[in-house]
């Protein structure tokens, strides 16, 4: 698949401190990629140097292409940004931070009209175009800005924890357009975020801390590497299954009639669950996620 | 539309929508007005039309005090963050600069020109080529000042420091100006400074048009403080309005620098003082 991102050795210094330390990775076009890592991880500053606002230390870093620190102004044409602080034109209309973002971005001006029903229409404010941003609520502010982030057609829209401060159904909703998005228009979508929920539907996933890369890969596989499959079994009589797990040579530990193992793969666990059927009452299977992937890396829960 | 005539439009309809800010603003030449016009009277009796004089001074006084005030806006931009989504567009800074310098100045004329309307109806009598000439110089004027203020708003990047480096600039600048005390009456010692200070130039082409001047000789205009006579050398007013618009020239230039420069990585640190800046990196 073509690549839209390409970063080589990526590295930016504030003065003596190294906020991204040599990273180098590739983004496919079209896909749902995802930065994650704590606070002070060096998400910010990745995200800022590929939407041109800041300056790299040192590396190589391409948009569809174009070289970022040489090429801005054709990069900044590819590229749609939603901040993580607001940037909105809070006396202006919804519809007026659109028209003035078509004229920045030079978006033909027979085809501005449409473009911003669309936009608004994707995020379903198309009611509130004439509304004053400052009288929004939080969670339409930041539909706002994707669909300002979307009205001249980027290849790439970036967006910096677009739900972090948002409740769960705002964030639920954002999290639908942008999916939305990228089946409609195939954009590629660049996000860091918090949640690790919202992690699991990227296709790719890059987990930084401490300015450098600490894992890339697909959330599956992800977990596959760092988690275990927690197994609660409650047992009349914990013999059987007792001699199962110590043949197996699983660690496990009793409480009251209630049995607790870990093991990598589920089909261990039917099979050792199959072999002492009679003595189960009932068992609760807990998959990894994220979380305990990010737990497992980093050492650390992820912070909102 | 053209991204310059964006940000112009988008400026004039944040200033309209501010209703505090353009009565405010009004208020202040009005009452400057009234203040210098009826106080000063007195001081005037040096010159031959002492109210045409007089208001023409407050006039630009005021274009001057609101172009460089206007200035301002881009502070509250980056603050709000909405710098940040001009910076990212694919747009050149020079027009980010002429943008706001544009739409500053057509604030600062427009507000000058509401100021010689009231002039008109206190005493000041021109015709209409007077007129026009002194709208072209309000424009020009306050282009140069806009520049200036830019400049100024770059360079302090938030508004308190703003306010502290304007005034204390404007201040003394706007008194030996000869706007509102004759060079006349100024006291000798203070002269160097009335002939560095680019205010000096722009009131005496102002002056100039406001008083019909063109027939007055050399000798009379250095008289009335309009032109000004520095060794054998006479600095005549046309000469100031081309120096009002070099020093324009130069501060627009300067911006533009200014702009290319910014990776606006220190306003987003100046905005999260109080937050985890240094972690969030």
């Amino acid at each position: 698949m073509n690549k839209i991102i390409e970063v080589e050795h990526f590295t930016k210094r504030y003065g003596d401190f190294t906020a991204v330390d040599d990273i180098s990775f590739a983004v496919d076009e079209g896909s749902i990629f995802a930065f994650l890592g704590p606070n002070g991880a060096g998400k910010t500053t990745t995200i800022n140097t590929l939407c041109t606002i800041l300056d790299k230390s040192e590396g190589n870093i391409q948009i569809n292409g174009h070289d970022v620190a040489k090429e801005k102004a054709l990069v900044r044409k590819d590229i749609g940004i939603v901040f993580q602080d607001s940037t909105l034109d809070e006396k202006m209309t919804v519809e007026e931070n659109l028209k003035y973002h078509c004229a920045f971005y030079k978006v033909p001006k027979s085809e501005v009209a449409k473009r911003i029903d669309f936009a608004l229409d994707l995020v379903e404010l198309l009611d509130w175009k004439r509304a004053i941003i400052g009288s929004l609520s939080g969670g339409m502010k930041r539909r706002v800005e994707i669909a300002r982030g979307l009205v001249h057609y980027p290849k790439v829209l970036f967006l910096d924890e677009p739900t972090t401060g948002l409740d769960p159904q705002t964030r639920a909703n954002v999290w639908e357009y942008i999916q939305k998005l990228q089946k409609q228009k195939n954009i590629t979508i660049f996000l860091t975020t918090h949640y690790m929920d919202e992690a699991e539907v990227c296709s790719k996933i890059v987990v930084m801390d401490h300015g450098k890369i600490i894992a890339h890969d697909t959330p599956e596989n992800l977990k596959k590497q760092y988690t275990s499959i927690e197994i609660k079994v409650v047992c009349s009589k914990s013999e059987m299954l007792e001699n199962a797990l110590q043949n197996r040579s699983i660690p496990y530990h009793i409480n009251g009639n209630t049995i607790i193992f870990q093991t990598k793969q589920s089909s261990n666990a039917l099979e050792i669950l199959l072999a002492c059927k009679n003595e189960i009452i009932d068992f609760e299977v807990k998959k990894g996620t994220l979380n305990d992937v990010f737990l497992a890396i980093t050492g650390k829960e992820i912070r909102e | 539309m053209n991204p310059i005539m964006a940000i112009v439009q988008r400026n004039l309809l944040n200033y309209v929508r501010s209703k505090g800010r353009v009565f405010g603003s009004l208020f202040m030449s009005m009452f400057m007005f009234v203040m210098f016009s009826f106080l000063m009277k007195s001081s005037m009796s040096s010159v031959n039309a002492p109210m045409n004089y007089l208001i023409s001074g407050v006039i630009i006084m005021s274009v001057f005090q609101t172009s460089v005030n206007n200035s301002s806006d881009i502070l509250s931009d980056i603050s709000s963050g909405y710098m940040k989504e001009v910076m990212v567009a694919p747009i050149l800074r020079s027009q980010i600069s002429i943008g706001n310098i544009l739409s500053g100045a057509v604030i600062a004329a427009l507000q000058g020109a509401v100021t010689a309307i009231v002039g008109i109806a206190i005493g000041l009598s021109i015709n209409a080529l007077q007129g026009v000439l002194m709208l072209a110089v309000m424009f020009i004027s306050a282009m140069t000042f806009s520049a200036v203020g830019l400049f100024l708003a770059t360079v302090s990047r938030n508004s308190p420091a703003f306010q502290t480096i304007s005034s204390m600039i404007m201040m003394p600048l706007t008194f030996v100006s000869g706007a509102y005390i004759p060079t006349t009456i100024i006291p000798a010692f203070l002269l160097p400074i009335v002939y560095i200070n680019p205010l000096t130039y722009t009131t005496s082409i102002f002056r100039y048009i406001a008083l019909g001047a063109n027939k007055m000789t050399a000798a009379e205009l250095v008289n009335e403080g309009i032109a000004f006579k520095i060794g054998s050398f006479t600095i005549t007013p046309i000469m100031g309005l081309l120096i009002t618009v070099l020093i324009g020239a130069v501060f627009f230039a300067v911006c533009v620098m200014k702009f290319n420069k910014a990776d606006f990585s220190s306003v987003k640190i100046a905005k999260n003082v109080h937050g985890s800046r240094a972690l969030q990196r």
